[in-house]
């Protein structure tokens, strides 16, 4: 079985100019803040949003610009409640700023296993699924296909 | 001290030496560099030297791990958006302390042409960790800081090509001296050194990011990664090409030839930090305090020549990418720091030039230490004149 046969095809997306209060207001209703896939005008994926990129509001620069370097101190992420932001923070701070660019993507056509195994390598849940031109076409999570086992195996 | 004792010892001192002194404000390398020192042979004598004796062995290890890192920053992605002023300002400073440095140690102190030429090429290394801290203490922001993040972020790598270049002419005169000087000889040794170091690289990427598909976790993720590191490392040795290079071009064409490179970067960086505090300990043991007072003037001149490199190379650079006025005035002067990598170059070089490599090993510990206590003061002054510090620091 292929990842499109199982991915979610209705996926809010966000741009690379869409501001930071837009953003947070468009899952005030969520429990958790989801992978946030970023598009570009012709519907190319150009990054993710998560919830630890929202704490990249709270540091002077973009730490995935650093990822490479060596011997480099972990930052404590406990002083956000110390650190004072301003009101227009919000309409300052655009995706494009804390979006994440180095990214994992499947394609449509990968098996399902082939996913799944993805996501136990990088420890992630979810993943943002492409074409062959690197155009957003949906998302999967681990969710979609565990409960597709559960279905062939006839309990649900 | 048996040599397990003296393992566990020197992780936790590490940890509350570095916790300690990071109250002050001191970055973690410093504080492991002076419990070397410490610990070490010219002080307190307690290191087993089991441990001290592996020293070659563990710095290539790390320095094999730290290159194959600095190669992610290779991916054709990454070179489409770092921009103009990074690239040729990065490029420019470290090429920028490499000349200083080498001329002004061989017409000041009238040094051996290979001798300055490692000096000059170790000289290209900066401490982004120093910088990067200077950063977040005072939450810069704004184009000067951007920029500095750029090239702090990528200029290891110069430094890694610069050094290994160097190191393969120097070893090519130092081996062919007492023969006669052959230009010819130099450069083919050199370019062996650069293509054989290519091929291994490339080879060990493509039977990796072949091999991934076996793959079944994390655990596998981790032992097929740092396998293939060790392997790469103990070929480079054994055909004498170069570890940084091999390794670098290793991570350099695995993040443009697999699918989903980051995996294995990440992986190795669970491992990392005991290995690192490990590295700068034992490199701040192998000081020798005796020979520190002789080394005055090649110090002196070492400090002096690559600042003014640093800063002469940084500022032609932002004026062939026509940066803003204030990169083109203060942005050498915000890469004083120098640390990790110039320790590691520095104990190749030990290794590789026996008669000389004490003389070049203390130079580069004891200068560490200066520009890591000078160097962060340097970056502030150089953020507050560019205008990217406000006048208050939000953080508590």
């Amino acid at each position: 079985m292929q990842v499109k046969e199982l991915m979610s095809k209705n996926v809010i997306t966000v741009t690379r100019s869409t501001t930071l209060k837009a953003l947070l207001t468009m899952f005030i209703k969520f429990h958790i803040f989801p992978l946030v896939p970023v598009v570009d005008e012709q519907g190319h994926l150009a990054g993710i949003v998560s919830f630890q990129n929202l704490l990249n509001v709270f540091r002077p620069y973009n730490p995935e610009l650093l990822k490479a370097v060596p011997f480099l101190d972990e930052e404590g992420e406990d002083n956000i409640f110390h650190i004072d932001l301003t009101e227009e923070v919000g309409n300052l701070v655009l995706v494009e700023d804390i979006m994440e660019q180095k990214i994992v993507s499947l394609r449509e056509d990968m098996s399902i296993e082939e996913a799944f195994n993805l996501m136990k390598m990088h420890l992630k849940e979810e993943f943002p699924v492409v074409d062959k031109n690197n155009t957003l076409v949906g998302m999967i999570g681990v969710f979609d296909i565990i409960r597709e086992v559960f279905h062939q195996k006839g309990v649900i | 001290m048996n040599t397990v004792l003296g393992l566990g010892f020197i992780l936790l001192a590490g940890f509350f030496l570095a916790k300690l002194l990071g109250k002050i404000k001191f970055p973690s390398v410093t504080a492991y560099l002076l419990l070397g020192i410490l610990i070490g042979p010219s002080v307190g004598s307690f290191l087993p030297s089991d441990l001290l004796n592996a020293s070659a062995l563990i710095s290539n290890i790390v320095l094999g791990v730290i290159a194959f890192g600095v190669g992610q920053n290779f991916s054709l992605q990454n070179f489409s958006r770092i921009g103009k002023s990074v690239l040729w300002i990065s490029v420019l400073e470290a090429t920028g302390a490499w000349i200083f440095v080498t001329v002004a140690f061989l017409l000041i102190l009238h040094q051996p042409f290979y001798i300055a030429l490692v000096f000059g090429a170790i000289a290209s290394a900066t401490a982004p960790a120093a910088t990067v801290m200077v950063i977040r203490e005072f939450r810069s922001k704004g184009n000067f800081t951007d920029t500095l993040l750029g090239v702090v972020a990528i200029d290891d790598a110069w430094c890694l090509i610069i050094f290994a270049v160097s190191l393969a002419v120097a070893q090519a005169i130092y081996n062919h001296m007492l023969a006669g000087f052959f230009l010819f000889k130099v450069f083919s040794a050199s370019l062996l050194t650069i293509l054989g170091a290519f091929v291994l690289g490339a080879i060990v990427a493509a039977l990796l990011s072949s091999l991934s598909k076996f793959l079944r976790s994390q655990a596998e993720l981790l032992i097929l990664t740092i396998g293939f590191v060790f392997l790469t490392i103990g070929l480079a040795l054994r055909f004498h090409l170069s570890v940084l290079l091999s390794n670098m071009f290793f991570g350099a064409v695995l993040i443009n030839i697999d699918k989903t490179p980051l995996k294995f970067f990440e992986s190795l960086k669970t491992i990392d930090p005991p290995l690192f505090l490990l590295f700068f300990v034992l490199a701040g043991a192998n000081l020798e305090i005796s020979i520190l007072p002789k080394l005055g003037l090649i110090g002196i001149t070492y400090l002096i020549s690559r600042v003014l490199g640093k800063m002469c190379g940084a500022g032609v650079g932002a004026h062939f990418a026509r940066a803003q006025r204030n990169i083109k005035k203060y942005l050498g002067l915000a890469l004083i720091p120098q640390a990790g990598v110039a320790l590691g170059c520095a104990l190749i070089a030990k290794n590789d030039f026996p008669d000389v490599g004490n003389m070049i090993f203390t130079t580069i510990i004891a200068t560490t230490v200066i520009y890591e206590i000078i160097g962060p003061l340097c970056t502030k002054y150089a953020l507050h004149k560019a205008g990217d510090v406000a006048l208050q620091s939000s953080s508590p």
